[in-house]
């Protein structure tokens, strides 16, 4: 039995794992945890900026990611709409981060008022491998750096990039990613202009960042599912880090789970070993 | 003088712009085929080194105040006012460097599945969607009515993102699997990254911060709480370490960019093309 305890067929994982996955999406147990430093900060920084200031908001992920990088960007757009603040969409990593962010700026937009092209635009997806270069010339000259939007439309021309002539004109920068574009934004665009930046990542990438939140350089951070959870209970609206946050825990209950059964069977199976040797010495 | 050359051209004269680079562009490619094979290398070294210097010198040399209409408050030197069309160049470079990705994708699959290879059928399967894909979204750009949008969504939304985000799904299985198999207590080692996982597992869920709830907000014993825990794992032992790992890459990433920049790099652009 405790062999059979350590050695259980991957296939029961697999099928414990989907239901502790799918299960908590039929129930709607609400929990109040509180949030994070880096949360409560990132929170706090948005709060802060007057009606009308302007975000760059990087949508660095791609549906691989999407099940941590989407509640984080959602909840991030939602309070900036909230707060009146203008922003511009830029992807990097990911030509999908394009559609993605557009996807969410276009849901949410009717519900708090907002236009494309006066309130924010999407300058849509510039080619990952230059992105240090586009940062540096961005920091210059954002409208003849950034060129058009994703509809052909030079954002020169566009209400919203009213008053925004270089990096130095942004209030914010906001990355969402499951990668390290981040670290280029520190580089090119935080520090030689002096922005706040903000970041959003997945949980995998987290413990790297940490650095740049300990610096200075990044004024807040979502960590995984669960910042953009904490998010949303600051904002007071159930999203879908919500509805997920029973999920990734029954997901990370199980993992503890079977790794204390895996453990407990082994320790015992050893003392059994010991006890027999015991009596036959 | 930069200006002459670098700044948005509208209407008609836009197309004779386009035009012009294009010729302009094969003249470019035509004249690098005449190169011989055994100074291609010097090409490559030039161009390299060129660009490279350009951002070193940009950086390094002294700064004044030089009024822009973007910025009247602006510093730098006579390089500065070429970032902004360097930065646009590196894009359309970095550009046409996916168009030949692709172009090499067409070729390898294509050479495949012509002579009914090993795994034929995976290169068709990638023909029919980039094929299917590429034509849903010119429809779309032309044509942007309702059908098209939809067919769209169908590709987009339906298959691309559903595929990707299953895909990286999956890792979620082999996680559990493997967690399950190997943190065993083998030795001390192993048994204080088990209990480091463990915490920090249940300080980033909801459950396991709800566990420790109970424990107040302040004080000594609000250091039991688990996402005080994890928060201190996270940025007091691994931090640090992080911080240290990431030094030694930027020493690395320096050393080799220098390497790339002299032309030192050993590698099939620097030697075998040679």
């Amino acid at each position: 039995m405790l062999k059979v305890m350590q050695n259980l067929d991957r296939r029961y994982l697999y099928a414990l794992l989907i239901l502790a996955v799918a299960l908590p999406f039929f129930f709607n147990v609400p929990m109040t945890v509180p949030a994070t430093q880096s949360t409560e900060s990132l929170y706090d920084k948005i709060e802060s900026l007057p009606a009308g200031s302007f975000v760059l908001f990087g949508g660095d992920w791609s549906a691989g990611t999407r099940g941590e990088n989407r509640p984080q960007s959602e909840v991030l757009i939602r309070h900036m709409m909230r707060k009146k603040l203008r922003f511009a969409l830029i992807a990097f990593a990911d030509p999908q981060g394009k559609t993605l962010m557009q996807d969410i700026a276009v849901q949410f937009q009717s519900q708090y008022g907002y236009r494309e092209g006066v309130d924010w635009v999407n300058w849509g997806w510039r080619v990952a491998s230059g992105q240090e270069n586009f940062l540096k010339a961005l920091a210059q000259d954002v409208l003849t750096t950034a060129g058009t939007d994703i509809h052909g439309a030079q954002v020169a021309t566009l209400p919203v990039m009213q008053g925004i002539r270089t990096g130095r004109d942004f209030s914010l920068i906001i990355d969402v990613t499951g990668t390290a574009s981040y670290q280029a934004y520190i580089q090119f665009l935080q520090g030689p202009c002096k922005v706040p930046m903000a970041l959003g990542t997945t949980a995998v990438m987290a413990p790297e960042a940490f650095n740049y939140l300990d610096s200075g350089q990044l004024s807040g951070m979502l960590n995984g599912v669960q910042g953009a959870y904490e998010y949303e209970q600051k904002l007071g609206i159930e999203g879908r880090a919500t509805r997920a946050g029973l999920s990734l825990s029954f997901a990370h209950l199980l993992i503890i789970g079977m790794i204390l059964l895996g453990n407990g069977a082994m320790l015992m199976e050893r003392r059994q070993q010991k006890r027999a040797s015991g009596d036959r010495s | 003088m930069h200006s002459s050359f670098f700044h948005p051209v509208t209407g008609i004269a836009r197309f004779a712009w386009y035009a012009g680079a294009v010729a302009f562009s094969v003249l470019i490619i035509f004249l690098l085929q005449l190169v011989p094979q055994r100074f291609r290398r010097y090409v490559i070294l030039s161009a390299t080194f060129v660009g490279g210097l350009f951002y070193a010198l940009e950086f390094l040399l002294p700064v004044h105040l030089m009024r822009t209409k973007a910025d009247p408050l602006h510093m730098g030197n006579f390089l500065t006012p070429y970032l902004v069309p360097f930065g646009v160049f590196t894009q359309i470079v970095f550009a046409a460097t996916v168009g030949l990705g692709v172009i090499n994708m067409l070729q390898v699959h294509g050479k495949r599945l012509i002579r009914r290879g090993k795994d034929s059928a995976f290169s068709l399967a990638f023909l029919i969607s980039f094929a299917l894909m590429l034509l849903v979204t010119l429809l779309k750009k032309v044509h942007p009515n309702a059908i098209n949008a939809n067919y769209y969504r169908l590709l987009f939304d339906g298959a691309l993102q559903s595929l990707d985000a299953t895909m990286f799904s999956v890792v979620a299985f082999y996680i559990v699997s493997a967690a399950y198999r190997a943190f065993r207590v083998r030795s001390p080692e192993a048994t204080m990254l088990l209990v480091t996982a463990i915490l920090v597992m249940l300080g980033q869920i909801a459950i396991g911060i709800l566990l420790t709830s109970f424990l107040p907000k302040t004080g000594v014993w609000h250091n039991l709480r688990f996402e005080i825990i994890r928060d201190w794992i996270l940025r007091k032992a691994n931090a640090p370490s992080i911080r240290a790992i990431q030094f030694g890459l930027g020493i690395g990433s320096l050393a080799v960019a220098l390497r790339i920049w002299l032309g030192l790099e050993r590698g099939s652009y620097f030697e075998n093309q040679g």
